[in-house]
């Protein structure tokens, strides 16, 4: 079983449509880097709603291996934790991102272990720094713009899987659609308040939970570059993004509440899915655009190449 | 007219890698004060050299919205030009500069390099911009002639590029029935 951006929405139906408290991974052989921040955020999630899942971690030591490399374990608090001496192989493991001021900070980090181990081209390492740049203050800036999100949780990883350069960028914020909710003077608002200026501000809850969907507000903010502000300046970054990443034949998966969106070359569209908060994003990037040859396989969770890298057994544990 | 006066400001002053709009609006705020400082008729020459990385977020911040500010006219005959050592450094300015529906010429390729048009500018006013750029001034008859347009539309299009604070205007001859203009590159 693999544990990719389409087989992590099995888990996330199991637990936030199906009401399941325990997850098994055992026969897990491969996460990819998407899914693993989505599975930290779920268990985050579940144990903050006050319902901690239980989780049965993979079996295979070089998935377990990887995860540990990750961070993961450390992430969600599993309480697992590697051997002394084992090393990290990872291209970058699972980092924080909460303050705006911290973020050219975490994409120099990213930029050196990236520019570490290959010998990329300047152009395309500029245009994936700018890349960094732009996602990694979404989060500061927007995931808990309501200021009502007690930990929106932004993390970020880079995963090498030997065909592509794979970055996942991920957070239990509000979400696209409650941030387009707040966008001032939308004619929603501008509507409300003209009618009623007294209640406007008390109506705008329940205005939020009924005037755009999940699925209306990834398009919006996709195809169309709108944001939260009216100032012109602003939005048309995911849109940009999105687009020099189709341009490479890479492709995309964001997710946002009960909507999720895979574009590649080929073009995409939005699905409906289990609902969960935030927003979740995964850009693939063949290697060649970075001037890197493809390796004969990739770093993580592929090869089940026995690395007790453990001092756990196999049984499952609450997080 | 007189030779402007031109002042060259090192962005890199605020680091190789400029990214956030936080650290964008701290450096609007010098840039800002640097503009305020020159002659009513100055120049500020915005120089990217040692910049690894130019984000679309703090370009807008430091420097689409200060165009924003000039094209109001807050700031008077001052412009601002952009001195970049390559054209992908400038890529995701340019991109925020035309959200913004403005534009700025900008220099690529050191002090020889070839001055384009970052932003949003039609055609039609890319080619006037030209012109005016390769002759240095002009008015807008001798601009209508060469182009083969109306003095009217040519009217408009140069206008249309004061407004955006990419040529100077000049008075000539206010005696006459309606004021005549003379057009001034703010490049060379």
């Amino acid at each position: 079983m693999r544990l990719t951006s389409e087989t992590i929405e099995d888990v996330l139906d199991l637990v936030f449509v199906h009401a399941e408290r325990s997850i098994d991974l055992r026969d897990v052989r491969s996460i990819d880097v998407y899914a693993l921040l989505l599975l930290d955020l779920v268990v985050r999630h579940a144990r903050e709603s006050g319902a901690p899942l239980r989780v049965t971690w993979p079996e295979s030591p070089s998935v377990r291996r990887w995860m540990t490399a990750m961070h993961f374990f450390v992430d969600v608090k599993a309480g697992l934790a590697p051997r002394p001496g084992s090393q990290p192989t990872t291209l970058m493991p699972i980092v924080s991102i909460d303050r705006e001021e911290d973020v050219s900070r975490l994409v120099g980090s990213f930029d050196a272990r990236l520019s570490d181990r290959y010998p990329m081209d300047e152009s395309p390492r500029r245009r994936f720094l700018r890349i960094l740049l732009e996602l990694f203050q979404n989060i500061p800036q927007h995931a808990n713009a309501t200021g009502d999100v007690l930990d929106p949780h932004g993390i970020a990883a880079m995963h090498d899987d030997g065909h592509s350069v794979v970055l996942a960028i991920a957070d239990k914020g509000i979400g696209l659609a409650r941030s387009l909710r707040l966008r001032p003077g939308s004619s929603e608002q501008a509507d409300l308040a003209q009618a009623d200026p007294e209640q406007a501000s008390l109506k705008q809850t329940s205005l939020e939970q009924t005037s755009l969907s999940d699925a209306d507000a990834l398009r919006a903010v996709v195809f169309d570059g709108r944001s939260r502000f009216r100032d012109p300046g602003r939005g048309h970054e995911l849109e940009r993004i999105f687009r020099l990443v189709r341009s490479w034949e890479g492709t995309v998966v964001v997710r946002s509440g009960s909507a999720l969106l895979f574009q590649s070359e080929a073009g995409g569209d939005v699905v409906d899915v289990a609902p969960f908060p935030g927003v979740q994003i995964a850009l693939s990037i063949p290697r060649a655009v970075f001037g890197i040859g493809e390796a004969a396989f990739g770093e993580g969770g592929v090869e089940p190449r026995g690395d007790p890298g453990f001092n756990e057994g196999d049984e499952g544990n609450d997080v | 007219m007189k030779a402007m006066k031109a002042t060259t400001f090192e962005i890199s002053q605020f680091g190789r890698r400029l990214g956030t709009r936080l650290e964008g609006a701290a450096a609007r705020r010098v840039l800002l004060a640097a503009l305020d400082d020159l002659p009513p008729d100055g120049q500020l020459v915005l120089s990217l050299r040692g910049i690894d990385v130019l984000s679309g977020s703090f370009a807008d911040e430091a420097i689409g919205k200060i165009c924003q500010l000039l094209s109001s006219g807050i700031h008077g005959d001052r412009t601002l030009v952009v001195a970049s050592p390559s054209a992908d450094l400038v890529e995701d300015l340019s991109d925020k500069l035309a959200q913004r529906k403005l534009a700025l010429l900008c220099r690529v390729g050191g002090t020889k390099g070839a001055w384009r048009v970052l932003g949003s500018l039609a055609r039609p006013l890319v080619d006037t911009l030209e012109l005016l750029n390769e002759r240095g001034s002009a008015t807008t008859k001798e601009l209508a002639e060469t182009l083969a347009i109306l003095p009217n539309a040519c009217h408009n299009r140069v206008r249309r590029l004061v407004r955006l604070r990419l040529v100077r205007e000049e008075k000539i001859d206010v005696a006459a029935p309606h004021t005549q203009y003379r057009f001034h590159a703010i490049v060379e």
